[in-house]
């Protein structure tokens, strides 16, 4: 059995199904790449899994640690150990990056502003800070800031990371982290990515190209289009959309990005 | 409170100068000939206070005003209770008293002027700086009864200092009738950093007038707080009076259960290169309800100038309900002027972001609320009063 089992999983958002039956299994240590050309559901798939209020779950179910996490609110499927990198980061004016990662952290850990003795302590959270922030060549200008407030793309990609690193999830789901990167950003985010990689975290790393793959080497690679796997293997698979594109499925679009400069 | 003129005279104008025993007299008056507000006035239309009997609340608490820094003050400076400063300063507390709150004006205005109770007086001499803020704290005791304290503030030229009223209930649950009204006279140069916090019971009726007048170059820094009282109206009021003037105007207000917070601005421009800034925030829970208006006048000589006007309502529940009216009133084309309210829930992308990290709902609304007024948090004007409303606010937000 894999540590995380989506089975059939169906969704739609406003009345339209746009998942019609994903399943896949993700265990720990193993890294999957979910590719797919624009609107195939990449991201419908990542909110559904994380709970996100406007999508519609239609069937299915989604094991982790004995539980449906479909049947659990967005914070517990946090604290349970998943972890979702969003595609477009929110910007939240009014709370500091530190208040939310600090929180962020304290609400994982179970502190609920009563046990000080599972509360994060200035110096740890110091220190885990500082690591993170090297690997992922950002400086501690933005911990101040409003969350994701005027971040450029790259900076918000790179804080999803770091939370990420912060919170230390089990299952994590990358929504196209890559995109709007510039080379250098996609290897300290594949650096960050590959730190953590291990026994003890299963990664979801949703693309549409196959570059961050080149950095990040996945298990095993799946094909969605309009909602559905449609070809899932190894690292070979990349290598096939690389030349390919998505055309097999009738869709124009090629699995290699522009140059962003 | 107004039934017999007798006892009125024990209570209140006892021992009183005749100038201020014959305006309180005057204010009597037009508070008695003035008509009930109707709802057929713009300005009443949406808060009602058919309800309202203030001869319900006929007996007054007079306990005076406690103030800081009474000892210390720099030399001039007059810190004193307002009915002895009447008595004692007349010529600079007669001339202004009630003349930026006008009793003929206003019913409630009217009350204000024939009743206030206590209060104080701070006048600063020319070019006299402050640098620790001074606190006027004007307590309430029981329920049923009416406490109307009043500030008046006077600004030398070129002074500068902080000033903070805190209106405080013994009791969170009080009745009856409270006020807490203020103005300020800013002279050339001046630089008065104002805040009001409200925390009466939460039964009282309340109204309240800030007025400020604007001499050249003067720059005013005003900051309400509304947080107590079923019913509470108040006035904000900055007029521009003199050319490089400068009002920022500032509140929040956080209502819940059945509170009723009822909001009226005037940033009224009467000369040119002035400029204004409001910003008032609140959030509503419950069945709460308030009503924002606001006017920014700018009249036909005021040429170059700027105003600012901006209301956002942060609502928390269903059942409660925001109203925003902005208002403008521009004689001159050479001026700039924005303004924009907002009235909606929390934003649920937001609270999703926070949530997807494994912050519970009920923390995540909390910081975004909190977060909703950090940036007007961020403009009260000095530090100690900055730290008592974040602790104020926090409280409330549980
Ligand atoms: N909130 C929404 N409201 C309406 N339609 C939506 C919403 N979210 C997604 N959709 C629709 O669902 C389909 C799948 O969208 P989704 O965002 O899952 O695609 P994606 O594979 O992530 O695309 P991309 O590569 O552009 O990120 C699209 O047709 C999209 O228009
Ligand atoms: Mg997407």
């Amino acid at each position: 059995m894999a540590d995380f089992e989506i089975k059939d999983l169906r969704a739609s958002v406003e009345g339209r199904q746009i998942l019609k039956g994903v399943s896949l299994d993700v265990s720990k240590g193993e890294v999957h790449a979910v590719m797919g050309p624009n609107g195939s559901g990449k991201s419908t798939l990542s909110h559904t899994l994380m709970g996100h209020p406007g999508y519609t779950v239609d069937g299915g179910s989604v094991l982790f640690k004995g539980q449906n996490v479909l049947e659990l609110e967005p914070d517990e499927r946090a604290r349970l150990g998943m972890f979702l990198a969003f595609q477009y980061p929110v910007v939240v004016p009014g709370i500091s990056m530190t208040n939310f990662l600090r929180t962020a952290l304290n609400s994982k850990r179970g502190y609920d502003g009563k046990d000080k003795s599972k509360q994060v302590t200035p110096k740890e959270f110091r220190s885990m800070l500082k690591d993170e922030l090297e690997v992922l060549h950002m400086d501690d200008s933005f911990l101040p800031r409003y969350i994701n407030d005027g971040f450029s793309g790259g900076e918000k990609k790179r804080a999803e990371i770091l939370q990420m690193a912060m919170l230390r999830p089990e299952i994590a789901i990358l929504d196209e982290t890559d995109s709007g990167l510039d080379i250098d950003s996609i290897k300290f985010v594949a650096d960050a990515v590959n730190r953590m990689r291990g026994p003890e975290l299963g990664i979801l790393i949703i693309t549409h190209y196959t570059r961050i793959l080149e950095f990040i080497k996945p298990d095993f690679v799946h094909v969605l289009v309009d909602g559905k796997f449609v070809l899932s293997g190894g690292s070979e698979v990349a290598d096939r959309l690389e030349k390919t594109g998505y055309s097999e499925w009738g869709k124009e679009e090629t699995a290699q990005p522009q140059e962003v400069a | 409170m107004v039934s017999t003129e007798a006892p009125l005279e024990d209570l209140i104008f006892r021992g009183e100068p005749d100038w201020l025993r014959e305006n309180r007299r005057s204010a009597l008056e037009s508070y008695q000939r003035l008509p009930a507000p109707s709802k057929t006035d713009e300005e009443w239309r949406r808060t009602d206070v058919s309800r309202l009997d203030p001869s319900a609340f006929s007996r007054f608490e007079k306990a005076p005003a406690h103030t800081t820094m009474a000892t210390n003050l720099p030399k001039g400076v007059i810190l004193e209770s307002l009915p002895v400063a009447a008595r004692d300063y007349a010529e600079l507390v007669q001339p202004r008293l009630f003349s930026l709150a006008q009793a003929h004006r206003d019913r409630f205005t009217a009350l204000q002027a024939a009743l206030f109770t206590g209060g104080i007086f701070l006048y600063v001499p020319d070019g006299v700086e402050i640098d620790e803020p001074i606190t006027g704290r004007h307590f309430s005791h029981e329920s049923g009864t009416t406490v109307q304290p009043h500030t008046l503030i006077v600004a030398g030229k070129n002074s500068k200092f902080n000033y903070l009223d805190e209106y405080i209930a013994e009791h969170d649950d009080e009745a009856g009738y409270r006020s807490g009204s203020t103005e300020i006279f800013l002279g050339e140069g001046s630089q008065v950093g104002y805040v009001a916090v409200q925390k009466w019971g939460r039964n009282v009726w309340h109204f309240s007038d800030q007025r400020a007048e604007l001499g050249k170059d003067a720059t005013l820094r005003l900051f309400n707080v509304t947080l107590g009282g079923k019913f509470s109206k108040t006035r904000v009021e900055a007029s521009l009076a003199g050319e490089g003037s400068n009002a920022e105007l500032k509140a929040i207000y956080f209502a819940s259960g059945e509170q009723f917070f009822d909001f009226h601005t005037l940033q009224e421009h009467r000369v040119g290169n002035t400029r204004s800034d409001l910003l008032f925030k609140g959030a509503l829970q419950d069945v709460s309800r308030t009503v924002y208006a606001g006017l920014i006048r700018i009249e036909k000589h005021a040429a170059r100038s700027d105003a600012y006007q901006a209301n956002r309502n942060l609502v928390l529940s269903d059942k409660a309900k925001a109203t925003s009216i902005p208002m403008l009133e521009i004689d001159n084309n050479d001026v700039r002027c924005t303004h924009g309210a907002t009235v909606g829930p929390v934003d649920p992308e937001h609270l999703f972001y926070l949530r997807s990290r494994g912050i519970t709902e009920a923390t995540a609304k909390r910081m975004l609320i909190q977060g909703f007024f950090g940036d007007v948090l961020d403009r009260i004007p000095f530090e100690h009063a900055r730290k008592l409303v974040e602790a104020e606010l926090e409280s409330r937000i549980g």
